[in-house]
């Protein structure tokens, strides 16, 4: 019996149906089941900022001088802050904030870098050396320092916190995507593409960034987590979001410490949101990692 | 080798001048100066354009970019950093304590580090896909995850609610009271350790899943555990290197880089003495600070450069 | 006669008994421990402005006068460097006579020489030389010594303040002969006649001073010395104190960390409060719009809940009472109940903010939202911003808070690049010639950030200023503060802080004022163990 396209049908139509991406999603579980974990909080922190405007129970700037300082009960579920505030709906809207801060500057950081990177790559030479030093410099200032000094230039405030974030990124995702891409470089395609005459911009955004799309997303997922907890220190630092906006970082400085003793939950559960948050993150991240490219996990 | 060493060297002279170039800008990019800082920070009613004015000639703040910028240089090149523009002390005297109080930070948290991250490694990967794998892993992401700051206020609260206890307030240096220094110390230490095992850990796990893949390794496997590891030993040692390069460069980043946990204790580091010094917009101080902590980490990343090439002559002609 | 010897005896005895205890109530001894939260920039106490300065410094010197260490108030002058002095009918013309027998830590000897020299220095400094107070003594012609025991202030015009801005806290008295060779030797040494002499400074960790044996007080002072530990972090300070490792911080705590040291220490703690003479205040750009209208500026202050706010915000921050444009409780400062009917003062809150939104609709500014800049400088600056970024939220008013730097924080203030903003007053005496300075038109006082010029205001002030009885005065403080509060509504007064300070009960001898900057010479604390 010859295999017609029918029996071929049938067989593979054996089991019943799954969407490709529902198969690709169980499959990530079944070999990577922390990775599985760490998405499935990513989805609910994500679902939780989305919906914070009907989930949380008070409105996240709503003070109450009469309830301040409560403690958990049935009306306030994790207690208020030190202004009536209700700790629950402000680490609710505080996802978002969170999300926010870690997207942007993740993506602004990752991209910048990842252009940086490639078009450093794909020109080499003197270019190449010139933007690889400047690396080199930026990369030699601590995260935080950094950071520091573009909020002394930048100000404060959720955008600012953004772009002092994302500035001390650049460097690091460039490095990385370079290397993937100086090997890209040498594909034959890219010499097909420059004999054919196309324009440099072409090439690279065209033929190289789509082939370093993997580093890519590992650094972008690697530095979500790092984004939200920059910004906790920073926002703890008071350099970062500001009040009356709802942010974990900021939910941790002062009175969080002050009343520390009587009043733990202000200092407990923000702690354990931003913990939490990053965790998913960095799980996530680091099964992606080993995934999208099984030989980085030996680097 | 010599050669490589050399054109190494080479390299970090224009990364080192770039560093400066970067952060002296900066800090003439950030609004205020000193002057204003220490004279209206307080938002003084009885001060005068002249008063500032005068200040700004002493420091050599009325100067042109390019003079300042040369006259700073020329003393880093003799090695002499100059005064704080805040205090008017030598700068090597302002940092001089901080430095000590962030190096031995830093040496006791990448103690802390190393000793949990080796084992810990070691085990995971023995018993790769195990619960213990996964606890060893949950707990080190875990450690990567949480705001060492917030851990830090945990301990205090922690010390606080159950010893009534609470580290001693004041640096005292190892050689004058070891046991008060220790005990200032040993909280940041393991806070910040912890935080900065996670790495280490996860590289030590796939140093030692790559060493265990080695043929007569695996052929070991029929002969027990202890076998196995006495005979990674010295596989392990090459594939330790990477491991090595993210201590060392943890290091680098732990002298200058853990201005939030030293706020939460209180600590008297480089950290804290850098967000004063741009806080108070200490030209001077900044600019020697961010050199100092760069040049180390610079050192660092050729250390091990070197390590490498040493280790793989590979690298040496690329 | 025996029963009688005996029992005379027993009456000595007794009294001997009492005696002593009454005469050695204080007991000699002991370091002194105190955190300090900020450390001094240089040594000079003529060029500084921080209470940082102030708390491990002034006990190495003395003044010309001082306020009375066990005044509450904060405003009696005493005799410190200074025996005694007088004012001329004139009021023009001021006679000090100096202390003899002090002398400075080097065994030298201090004249009038050197009271005029630190003087001349801090009113009539050389080029180059920074004084930040040189502005405060505008009135003085000139400083003599005429003889050795002898100086004397002369005047422009009478000044009714003049003996107030003597009792400055950092107007140390320096040596002659040091001066004359470099004015800048004080910045980075120290040498005075104070209580306490100088042995070591640590950068970013403590100062230590020993007690002075041969201080002209005689018996004074108790102490055998301190140590003024540095630390920023207020946690860490109020740790210190807790764990029994330091006796008092001068500046004040905040409630929460009163309430958890009275909790963990009981006894141990004594805590002495006093209103503050340090209020924040809020800054309306009269040269932006909408906030040139009286109308909005009124309305943003009916918005607020004062009274709610005493109440709440004396739980969680360093502010308490409601009040004007004086320190409640001090001779000028308005009662409580002729306060109440200065429109955002009024009692009844539903009533101003239904009169607030009126206004705002009246001047068409409904839906008023702007950028409200603030000091980084979390207590209280922050508590209070929340607060009024909510109180104004409830007129409708949506409110953006911009944290700024404290070091650059004067800049857009400065320049005018803001449209509201938070503003500070502090002084270390009340005062109403220098407290209500800050409100006098832009062009008399730079410092206004309002930047109005309102000539009325200007002369209500003069006239309190050169009023000849204190009834007089009080009439032209409340004229003053009714148009500054009320009918202008140039600035908004919040809340006026309170200073709080729970200290080792070992501590004895010290008085709280209403300025951080009082009060620490240290001559008169003793430890009691």
């Amino acid at each position: 019996m010859a295999v017609t396209k029918e029996t071929l049908e049938t067989l593979t139509n054996t089991e019943p149906a799954r969407p490709r991406w529902l198969q690709a999603a169980i499959d990530f579980t079944r070999k990577r089941p922390l990775g599985a974990l760490g998405a499935v909080i990513i989805l609910l922190m994500t679902l939780i900022a989305v919906t914070a405007h009907w989930l949380a129970p008070y409105d996240a700037l709503a003070t109450d001088y009469g309830a301040m300082l409560a403690s958990p009960s049935s009306q306030h579920w994790l207690g208020t802050d030190a202004y009536g505030r209700d700790v629950m709906s402000r680490i609710i809207y505080g996802s978002q904030t969170a999300l926010i801060v870690g997207l942007g500057a993740s993506l602004i950081g990752g991209t910048l870098g990842a252009l940086i990177g490639v078009a450093s790559a794909y020109f080499g030479g003197r270019i190449d050396l010139i933007v690889e030093r400047f690396m080199d410099v930026l990369i030699s200032f601590p995260l935080i320092i950094l950071a520091l000094a573009v909020v002394a230039i930048l100000g404060t405030g959720l955008t600012n916190v953004m772009l002092a974030i994302a500035i001390p990124m650049i460097p690091r995702c460039a490095r990385v995507v370079r290397s993937s891409a100086l090997a890209v470089r040498e594909m034959p395609y890219v010499d097909a593409a420059r004999a054919a005459g196309f324009r440099d911009s072409r090439i690279v955004l065209r033929h190289m960034l789509p082939n370093v799309m993997a580093p890519y997303l590992i650094m972008v997922t690697a530095f979500l987590g790092q984004a939200i907890l920059l910004e906790a220190s920073l926002s703890f630092l008071g350099l970062g979001v500001q009040e009356p906006v709802a942010a974990w970082g900021l939910m941790l400085r002062g009175a969080a410490v002050e009343f520390a003793e009587t009043a733990p939950w202000m200092a407990i559960f923000p702690g354990v949101a931003i913990s939490l948050a990053v965790f998913g993150f960095n799980l996530f991240g680091d099964s992606l990692r080993d995934a999208l490219d099984p030989r980085l996990r030996t680097q | 080798m010599l050669q490589y060493i050399f054109k190494r060297v080479l390299l970090m002279i224009p990364t080192l001048f770039g560093v400066a170039i970067i952060i002296f800008l900066l800090l003439r990019v950030v609004p205020g100066d000193v002057v204003e800082a220490r004279y209206m920070a307080q938002g003084s009613q009885f001060l005068s354009q002249d008063l500032m004015d005068q200040e700004r000639k002493k420091l050599g703040l009325d100067q042109p970019l390019w003079r300042q910028f040369t006259s700073w240089m020329g003393g880093v090149l003799r090695l002499d950093f100059g005064l704080s523009m805040w205090t008017g002390s030598p700068i090597t005297e302002e940092i001089k304590l901080r430095f000590a109080l962030s190096l031995q930070l830093a040496i006791m948290a990448t103690a802390v580090a190393t000793l949990l991250a080796i084992p810990l490694g070691i085990l995971s990967a023995i018993k790769q896909d195990t619960w213990i794998d996964y606890a060893v892993r949950v707990f080190s992401i875990a450690g990567l995850a949480m705001p060492s700051f917030w851990l830090g206020i945990l301990m205090i609260l922690g010390m606080l609610i159950i010893f009534k206890w609470l580290p001693p307030m004041v640096y005292t240096p190892f050689w004058v009271n070891p046991w008060d220094n220790l005990a200032q110390l040993i909280w940041p230490a393991l806070a910040v350790g912890y935080r900065y095992s996670a790495v280490a850990t996860r590289m030590m796990r796939s140093a030692m899943l790559e060493v265990l893949r080695e043929d007569y390794i695996r052929t070991a496997r029929a002969k027990g555990l202890w076998l196995k590891l006495i005979l990674a030993r010295h596989a392990l040692k090459n594939a330790l290197l990477p491991v090595i390069t993210v201590i060392g460069l943890e290091f680098a980043f732990l002298l200058g880089g853990l201005v939030v946990t030293e706020q939460v204790f209180n600590l008297n580091g480089l950290g804290l003495l850098f967000v004063e010094a741009i806080s108070h917009r200490d030209y001077t101080l900044t600019q020697a600070l961010v050199l100092i902590v760069a040049s180390f980490f610079i050192f660092v990343n050729f250390a091990t450069d070197i390590a490498y090439a040493w280790l793989d002559p590979r690298i040496r002609f690329r | 006669m025996m029963k009688r010897l005996a029992s005379l005896l027993t009456v000595a005895a007794s009294a001997m008994l009492v005696m002593p205890a009454h005469v050695h109530a204080q007991k000699y001894g002991g370091e002194l421990i105190f955190p300090v939260p900020s450390e001094p920039p240089s040594y000079d106490g003529h060029r500084e402005e921080t209470f940082g300065l102030i708390h491990p410094l002034a006990p190495f010197y003395n003044t010309l006068l001082r306020v009375d260490p066990n005044d509450r108030g904060g405003t009696k002058p005493y005799p410190s460097i200074a025996e005694s002095w007088t004012a001329s009918a004139d009021g023009k013309t001021y006679t000090f006579k100096i202390r003899s027998g002090v002398k400075f830590h080097d065994g030298s000897t201090l004249t009038s020489k050197d009271v005029k020299a630190s003087y001349d220095k801090i009113i009539f400094p050389p080029e180059g030389v920074g004084s930040s107070r040189k502005g405060q003594y505008a009135d003085v012609a000139s400083v003599e010594a005429p003889d050795a025991s002898t100086v004397v202030f002369r005047l422009k015009r009478p000044s009714g303040s003049f003996i107030a801005s003597l009792l400055s806290p950092y107007n140390f008295i320096y040596k002659a002969d040091i001066l004359a060779k470099d004015m800048h030797w004080y910045e980075k040494n120290i040498m005075g006649t104070g209580p306490f002499t100088f042995v070591e400074h640590v950068k970013g960790s403590h100062v230590v001073g020993k007690k002075n044996a041969n201080y002209w007080d005689k018996g004074k002072p108790y102490l055998d010395g301190f140590r003024a530990i540095f630390i920023r972090s207020s946690s860490a300070q109020v740790a210190a104190v807790r764990g029994e490792r330091a006796h008092i911080q001068f500046r004040g705590f905040t409630p929460a960390d009163r309430d958890s040291l009275k909790a963990a220490l009981g006894d141990k703690i004594t805590v002495q409060e006093s209103p503050w003479d340090c209020i924040l205040m809020v800054a309306l750009n009269h040269e932006k719009k909408p906030f040139d209208d009286k109308r909005v500026r009124r309305a943003l202050s009916l918005a607020l809940d004062r009274y709610q706010a005493s109440e709440a915000l004396s739980k969680i921050a360093i502010v308490k009472s409601v009040a004007g444009v004086q320190v409640p409780g001090t001779p000028y400062a308005t009662p409580p109940e002729e306060l109440e009917k200065i429109a955002g003062y009024w009692k009844d809150i539903d009533k101003s903010r239904a009169e607030a939104r009126r206004l705002l609709k009246e001047a068409g500014a409904e839906n008023l939202s702007f950028t409200f800049k603030n000091r980084g400088t979390p207590m209280p600056y922050e508590p209070l911003a929340v607060w009024l970024i909510d109180q104004w939220r409830q007129i409708g008013v949506t409110v953006k808070q911009e944290v700024i730097e404290p070091a650059a924080y004067y800049t857009p203030l400065r320049s005018g690049d803001f449209q509201v903003a938070m503003d500070f007053q502090c002084g270390y005496i009340v005062e109403p010639d220098l407290d209500m300075y800050k409100f006098l038109s832009v062009d008399r006082n730079h410092a206004n950030y309002g930047r109005y010029t309102d000539r009325v205001l200007d002369e209500m002030y003069d006239k309190q200023s050169s009023a000849t009885s204190d009834e007089e005065r009080k009439k032209y403080i409340r004229a003053f503060e009714k148009r500054l509060l009320d009918e202008e509504a140039h600035y908004l007064m919040t809340l006026q802080w309170h200073r709080i300070i729970p200290h080792s009960s070992k501590v004895k001898g010290w008085t709280v004022t209403p300025s951080h900057y009082l009060n620490n010479t240290l001559d008169v604390v003793w430890l009691d163990q």
